[in-house]
């Protein structure tokens, strides 16, 4: 089908720029390791500081928790909302509606392309990481799990993020949601708390939300706790922000048809 | 002297007159902040003291931080673009007056965004602990150190786009040092302890400070004054030296 | 003056002496000079003072300062060039520092040997661009001068050069007499620029809050500013404007408030880079104008780069043209003018084909079956007797008269070699 080949052309292409410019990638990990050893630092303190357990996680487990959420987290363009949201705002959008392929699916391909290299990179690092500091991960099954949900994890937080970003066909400026969004990934998606370290009302109110899925589920399995269900959550969110996502492109390309670009 | 007072004023008209967007963009700053308050809130909730730091610690850290970086970042926007305006022939118009270039350029322009940071440390401090004369005197001293030290780090990381020939360091140096010192030292060990007061000094961005407001001491206040001073020097110098070299745009093929 | 001088110094074989600088106030004039030389017996100058009294050879290099008063030395002093120093306090003591609007004489740019060298791209690919090549030019004071030439050529590195924003890789140049790159502020204060592309003035804000910033900057107090702002807007028929925000400005009216803003502290010399760049005609036309009567009113020396050769015809006395960072023409304007910008184009459409009869001073340029394009040179043959040879005696349905396109003039003047 010819949407699928132009994805996967998409994908293809955008790898392949990633993997020419060294130098980015190179940056990334340099950012990766450093926020990484940070936030690592803070929590295997705090826990060391609690009898070696805080919220059921012991000092290996968070030590690979936090190398998972911010591998998540830093392989993302930081600037992917305010960029799309720019690129429906100048109308170069328009440019590519007129492409036989969907849009979305094509951007989301490749970014995806984009992020895949980045993720890969930044697991890897992450895992020696935590292996040379802490010791071995503590359970390889639900590790052996984790992988397909960091992929699954960005999916759901790029499928989000244009969820978002197509806010701009309606207004002018998207990027200022960009801010309060990532807030929301870090409080409630367990990117600098487990979740389980919530008051039990946030954690309840956090379940129910996509931001678990997006950086909290791969790093709850890496960090030693096999919960295969964690995936088909994963499955479900990704269903529902794909098809929200879709939904408000169509909407927005409706609408780009009427008022014009 | 008057010349600056004088940019200075001029800088602030001109932030007053950019109102478009101001109010939403300090919103998210203020936004940005309370979450951080959020986090640090349930953090120490949940795990008590760690290594001496607790909740109004840490609050103090922050109001510190975002104090200073306002000043560095609102006040004196334009240390953070040494190394866009070196590159890009910027500079010209302060060269072309008989100021000094460094100070002219400093106050020259203000980001109103980021004076939403300076409020909302103000305002945190003024949330937390007791309020005593002395106290608050410590907290201006600490924070307009702090200032001067994050500056001086932002025009010497700048200042080396004049010998590169590109802007690479620039920001980055300077993220890592907002970012490093938005925890408190102690939680770290080791080497990395050592270059956090060393080379890049987050240490002396936050961690520092903060104690000092809980407990003052002479000697670590010194300290903190001379590193400051010493980052300010090393600003100033490299800026100075750099300007030697600077090409003005003139050549339009460049790296 | 300089001849007045030549009678005062005893004539000397062997000595050689240049005027550097002269300072007057009506019949009270004040000179500086440098001599050399080398001097068997005794020295004496013009009033009967001995120099190093007691040496028989002098190999002698100084400097000296005479002060003339209705046409008598009143004082005299000759220095080492060993002690600079001492001879700038000694002017200093004895000569009326310059008062601003008096005629001024003397250098206002001298430029020797400049070269700038950039260095770009990395180790491995390093690329020399030199800017600037061993330029060499003198500016006097009270002169308008247009410097002129093609993209690249130079011009804005050597003007960045004198206003002390670059520092030179080999050469010397002095603006006023100091060394721009080494004294940048003090130099500052005295001349005024005005980049085309740069503005003074700030975005959001009226020209007259920036002016109150600079005058701030030089050191002007309340009532200096309100005056000079106050004359600046008659000059430049411009006060209307000092209170709108420069936003809201159009290019020309920018302009002539960035003209004020850089004429705030009275300069000396203004240096103007491109300033005409994207203003229509008129508003080209009448930004020339203010700047001729900045020149004539208050004697400012009047340095300004362009590409458009139209600011030679109209603002310039004295052209240099400046290509690959050097200088390749340098005179007046009216010399110039004379022999490169004498050439008039005709067009002359045909009904038949057509032969041209010689006449002198006209050349074929074009010819085809239907026209033919020729050129004049107006200082042989008026384009009066052209047009009646050509009506007269060929089948004309049209025909116009044309200024060769500016790019040609400039080309055959980019085209000579280095001087």
């Amino acid at each position: 089908m010819t949407g699928n080949r132009w994805a996967g052309e998409a994908a293809r292409t955008a790898a392949l720029r990633v993997l020419a410019e060294r130098g980015g990638l190179a940056v990334t990990l340099v950012f990766y390791v450093l926020v990484t050893v940070v936030l690592a630092s803070l929590w295997r303190a705090a826990v060391g500081a609690n009898g070696g357990s805080v919220a059921g996680y012991s000092v290996v487990a968070i030590t690979w928790y936090v190398a998972m959420t911010e591998a998540t987290t830093v392989s993302i363009r930081q600037r992917l909302i305010s960029d799309v949201g720019r690129d429906i705002g100048s109308g170069a959008i328009a440019v590519e509606l007129l492409r036989p392929a969907p849009v979305l699916g094509v951007r989301l391909a490749g970014e995806l392309g984009h992020v895949l290299p980045r993720l890969a990179a930044c697991v890897v690092t992450g895992g020696v990481l935590s292996t040379m500091v802490s010791g071995p991960p503590p359970e390889p099954a639900a590790l052996a799990l984790a992988l397909p949900s960091l992929v699954l994890a960005v999916a759901c937080n790029l499928a989000a993020q244009y969820a978002f970003a197509g806010a701009a066909f309606w207004l002018r400026d998207a990027g200022s949601a960009w801010f309060l969004y990532q807030k929301l990934v870090f409080i409630l998606g367990g990117m600098l708390i487990p979740l389980e370290a919530l008051p039990d009302w946030m954690h309840r109110v956090a379940s129910v939300l996509p931001f678990r899925a997006m950086s909290y589920s791969p790093a709850r399995l890496a960090s030693g706790h096999f919960e295969p269900v964690l995936l088909v959550e994963q499955a479900g969110w990704l269903v529902l922000l794909l098809a929200g996502a879709a939904a408000i492109f169509r909407a927005g390309e409706r609408r780009l048809q009427v008022v014009g670009g | 002297m008057r010349g600056l007072l004088a940019t200075l004023r001029n800088a602030v008209a001109e932030a007053r007159a950019n109102r478009a967007a101001l109010v939403s963009q300090v919103a998210i700053m203020v936004v940005n902040d309370i979450v951080w308050v959020v986090f640090w809130i349930l953090f120490f909730r949940r795990v008590g003291t760690v290594r001496g730091w607790d909740g109004e610690r840490i609050l103090l850290l922050l109001s510190v931080l975002t104090c200073a970086g306002g000043i560095a970042l609102g006040v004196l926007a334009n240390a953070r673009r040494v190394g866009n305006m070196a590159v890009d022939g910027d500079l010209d118009g302060v060269l072309a007056l008989p100021v000094p270039p460094l100070a002219h350029l400093l106050v020259r322009r203000m980001e109103a965004v980021n004076i939403g940071d300076l409020v909302f440390g103000i305002a945190l401090f003024a949330s937390i602990g007791s309020h005593t004369v002395a106290r608050t005197a410590v907290f201006a001293g600490v924070v307009i150190a702090v200032a001067t030290l994050l500056t001086g780090f932002l025009v010497l990381t700048g200042s080396l786009a004049f010998f590169i020939g590109r802007n690479e360091g620039g920001e980055l140096g300077f993220h890592a040092m907002v970012l490093l010192g938005s925890y408190p030292v102690d939680v770290f060990a080791g080497a990395v302890k050592v270059v956090l007061y060393t080379v890049v000094p987050a240490a002396f961005v936050s961690s520092v400070p903060a104690r000092l407001i809980e407990d003052f001491d002479v000697v670590r206040a010194l300290g903190l004054a001379g590193v400051a001073g010493l980052f300010a020097f090393a600003g100033w110098a490299t800026f100075t030296l750099g300007l030697r070299r600077y090409t003005s745009g003139s050549v339009w093929t460049r790296p | 003056m300089r001849s007045r001088l030549e009678t005062w110094i005893t004539a000397v074989p062997n000595l050689k002496w240049n005027l550097d600088e002269l300072f007057g106030e009506g019949d009270r004039l004040c000179a500086q000079f440098t001599f050399t030389g080398t001097h068997r017996g005794p020295l004496r100058d013009g009033r009967g003072n001995e120099l190093a009294p007691g040496r028989k050879a002098l190999r002698i290099r100084g400097v000296g300062v005479y002060v003339v008063d209705a046409g008598k030395i009143i004082d005299s002093s000759i220095y080492s060039t060993s002690a600079p120093s001492e001879a700038r306090r000694g002017r200093r003591n004895s000569c009326a520092s310059p008062t601003p609007g008096q005629p001024r004489y003397g250098m206002a740019i001298e430029v020797r040997h400049l070269t700038k060298v950039f260095e770009t791209g990395r180790r491995r690919s390093l690329r020399r661009v030199e800017a600037v090549d061993d330029l060499s030019l003198t500016v006097e004071a009270g002169e308008r001068v247009a410097y002129i030439g093609p993209n690249g050529a130079g011009k804005s590195t050597s003007i960045k050069i004198l206003t002390g924003i670059l520092h030179p890789t080999r050469g010397e140049a002095t603006v006023l007499g100091v060394v721009p790159w080494l004294d940048r502020r003090r130099l500052a204060a005295r001349i005024g620029t005005l980049f085309g592309q740069r503005s003074l003035l700030w975005f959001e804000l009226t020209p007259r809050q920036s002016y109150r910033m600079l005058a701030a900057i030089y050191g002007l107090d309340r009532a200096q500013e309100q005056a000079r702002v106050g004359d600046l807007a008659e000059l430049l028929e411009a006060g209307d404007l000092f209170d709108l925000p420069v936003r809201n400005l159009s290019l020309g009216q920018r302009m002539r408030c960035e003209l004020a803003a850089c004429m705030l502290h009275e300069p000396e010399v203004l240096f103007l880079d491109e300033p005409t760049i994207g203003l229509d005609l008129l508003a080209k036309q009448r930004f020339r104008e203010l700047l001729v009567r900045l020149n004539t009113e208050r004697r400012t020396t009047i340095f300004l780069t362009s590409h458009d050769v139209a600011d030679i015809e109209h603002v310039a006395e004295r052209a240099i043209v400046i290509n690959h960072g050097a200088v390749i023409y340098d005179d007046d304007v009216t010399a110039m003018r004379r022999t490169l910008l004498s050439t008039k184009l005709v067009e002359v459409g045909l009904s038949e084909p057509a032969e041209l009869p010689t006449i002198a001073g006209v050349s074929l340029l074009e010819h085809s079956a239907t026209a033919m394009k020729l050129s004049v040179d107006t200082t042989t043959t008026s384009i009066r007797c052209v047009l009646d040879t050509v009506l007269d005696g060929l089948p004309v349905v049209d025909i116009s008269v044309l200024d060769p396109p500016l790019e040609q003039v400039i080309a055959a003047i980019y085209a000579r070699p280095r001087r």
